[in-house]
């Protein structure tokens, strides 16, 4: 018998594409699957990626960035930056795209049940986090967790992703929205500061909560120890990591930090966890 | 178990006999050393060699591998899946290359997701395997659970001894072929009792290297250990010893385009050893100097591979010995590991 190839993309449309930032080198690109079987099938959570194909170019791993809660479709937030990203920002409206996936172990929604969530992110990594906090605000999940704060930093007004989605969540009453950019700049209403001396002055309640961060790794480094002041033990912080890959599916081999792979066993790990492994990421 | 033997003179026969229902690969020497191809004529075979320079991994594993191809015209895309796998024998491998056969099974359907190009000619795959009659002296076999003789991993054994070469089937698989292949003759009861002696006497020939049984334990401690910057030092960082590694199986994933819009994707053998094999678009790389990358080459064979998988990453066949070009030796690499971890502990 022929297995199947989890090497073969699925193939999906684009039905739109959505300029992030004012320098235009991030987008949000919506895919329908050409084939509905297949978008069933595509059954993921927040905090997972997909390996998605330019066909005769290749591919790259991506961090999806719509909530299962959104159906139709889904949306990948892309950074360009390598040959196939530039491929994709290349692409327009009804071009074919291949999607592997979904990908990793996502966010722990199920365990974070009953908790208060503090979301904090920074620069184009908010996509994951984008996903998470849509799927916690959804009406079907709200009930399932407490307080949810959410903290995004970016380095100035032009760069924040996702406005409209938000704006809206600045409206409710059931989430502590607090976005920050590092300098002051004319027209900028909210806060001013780094992530993490903003975290720092939010100071969230380490007590039935857990911290999910999402940035660059100077961000991490410094948010962590804020958190660390705050009282947040290392079970608590939750971290979605980077690394090169290839295969998505743990055999090309790359992705590894010590015996565990970014794309099977993560690419979400607890601050505990990442304490036993060795600092090679 | 059946045992048969054939003279060396008619192997021909039996390569022409298993060409009517398999493909076969064996050993063939060209030019720079002996490779693993498709025998096309049976006199291309070549028996008498001490190992392959490139693995027989190569016929289950290729370096250039299709994971499918594609068609474009405009905006639509086509993608086409390979052929199925047509029904292969690969003669004359040595016993150390042919426990990979077990080890990627056991790698390539780890998991949530099974490899189905390793694992479609896994079953397709029937091996005979060939005896090692001068073990070289960068053969470790024995410390890492294998054997000049080792039939755990093949369908059959064949073992050279005097005008004739012996097969005995390990699998049901083997005995199966055995039993079809007309050319062979019942085995002389006499050169069997002879031969059991042979196999004994052999295997005491290659060193033990003790405590390389235990090897993953004692790298638990030592990742961050100064040892690693000795070991390093001379490394090139040429990837020779990955590449001709039967175990190494680590790979990158290319588009090939055709200049009608058609192509397709590959992956091809890749190293640790190169900087970018983990080098981040962002310029961000966690192996970014020679040491960890040397590092990490013995960590996934010896730590990564036990945890994981529960079986060592290494067959003991001393490729990398042979052919590294600044004449590094892993075994030195084991020494190290083994003072070292004693020395912690003390």
């Amino acid at each position: 018998m022929q297995l199947e190839s989890p090497y073969i993309p699925i193939l999906t449309t684009i039905k739109s594409i959505v300029r992030e930032n004012e320098v235009n080198d991030i987008k949000t690109f919506e895919f329908v699957f050409n084939d509905e079987e297949d978008y069933k099938k595509f059954d993921y959570i927040a905090g997972q990626f997909a390996e998605l194909s330019v066909i005769g170019v290749g591919e790259c791993p991506i961090g999806i960035a719509s909530s299962p809660t959104e159906k139709g479709s889904i949306k990948f937030t892309v950074k360009k930056a390598g040959e196939v990203t530039t491929a994709l920002h290349n692409l327009e409206v009804g071009d074919i795209v291949g999607i592997r996936g979904p990908l990793g172990n996502g966010w722990p929604v199920e365990e974070m049940k009953g908790k208060n969530l503090v979301i904090i992110g920074g620069g184009f990594a908010f996509s994951t986090l984008r996903s998470l906090t849509i799927f916690a605000l959804h009406e079907d999940n709200r009930k399932n967790y407490s307080d949810i704060t959410v903290i995004y930093g970016n380095r100035e007004s032009g760069e924040v992703l996702y406005r409209d989605i938000l704006e809206e969540w600045e409206k409710r009453d059931d989430i502590n929205v607090v976005l920050t950019i590092d300098r002051e700049q004319e027209g900028w209403t909210r806060k001013v500061g780094f992530v993490a001396p903003i975290v720092k002055e939010v100071s969230p309640s380490p007590e039935n909560a857990v911290a999910i961060v999402c940035g660059p790794p100077i961000m991490i480094k410094t948010t962590q120890d804020v958190l660390k002041e705050l009282k947040f033990v290392d079970e608590q912080i939750l971290l979605s990591l980077e690394m090169r890959m290839k295969c998505g599916i743990g055999k090309c081999g790359r992705c590894n930090v010590g015996n565990k792979f970014v794309c099977l066993d993560g690419p979400v790990f607890s601050q505990a966890e990442l304490n036993k492994l060795p600092k090679e990421y | 178990m059946i045992q048969k033997m054939i003279s060396k003179e008619a192997i021909a026969d039996l390569i022409k006999e298993l060409q009517k229902e398999f493909k076969v690969f064996g050993p063939v020497k060209e030019e720079g050393g002996v490779l693993f191809k498709e025998i096309k004529d049976a006199k291309e075979i070549c028996l008498n060699y001490s190992n392959s320079k490139i693995p027989a991994k190569s016929v289950l594993f290729p370096m250039i591998d299709t994971l499918f191809s594609y068609e474009k015209e405009g905006k639509k895309v086509k993608i086409i899946e390979n052929p199925p796998y047509e029904k292969t024998v690969i003669l004359g491998i040595r016993p150390c290359d042919s426990m990979i056969f077990s080890l990627f099974k056991n790698f390539f359907s780890f998991g949530k997701y099974k490899d189905p190009y390793v694992l479609n000619r896994l079953e397709n795959i029937t091996l005979i395997g060939l005896g090692c009659l001068e073990p070289r002296t960068t053969c470790f076999c024995t410390s890492v659970n294998g054997g000049p003789f080792n039939k755990e991993s093949l369908d059959v054994l064949i073992t050279e001894f005097k005008d004739n070469y012996y097969l005995e089937s390990s699998t049901d698989k083997g005995e199966a072929l055995i039993k079809k292949i007309k050319s062979l003759t019942d085995a002389d009861k006499g050169d069997l009792a002879k031969i059991e002696k042979l196999h004994k006497d052999i295997e005491s020939l290659i060193p033990v290297i003790e405590g390389l049984d235990s090897i993953h334990t004692k790298l638990d401690g030592l990742f961050d250990h100064q040892m690693w910057k000795m070991e390093s030092q001379g490394c090139l960082g040429c990837g020779t010893c990955t590449y001709l590694c039967p175990t190494c199986h680590c790979f990158d994933v290319l588009d090939e385009n055709k200049k009608d819009g058609s192509g397709r994707r590959i992956r091809i053998w890749d190293t640790c050893q190169f900087p970018l094999f983990t080098l981040e678009t962002s310029g961000h790389n966690p192996r970014s100097t020679k040491l960890p990358r040397v590092r990490q080459r013995i960590y996934h064979k010896f730590n990564y591979y036990p945890k994981n998988y529960n079986i060592i990453g290494c067959v003991g066949c001393g490729r990398c010995i042979i052919n590294c070009p600044v004449s590094s030796d892993i075994r030195n690499i084991f020494m190290s590991v083994e003072k070292m971890s004693s020395k912690t502990e003390g």
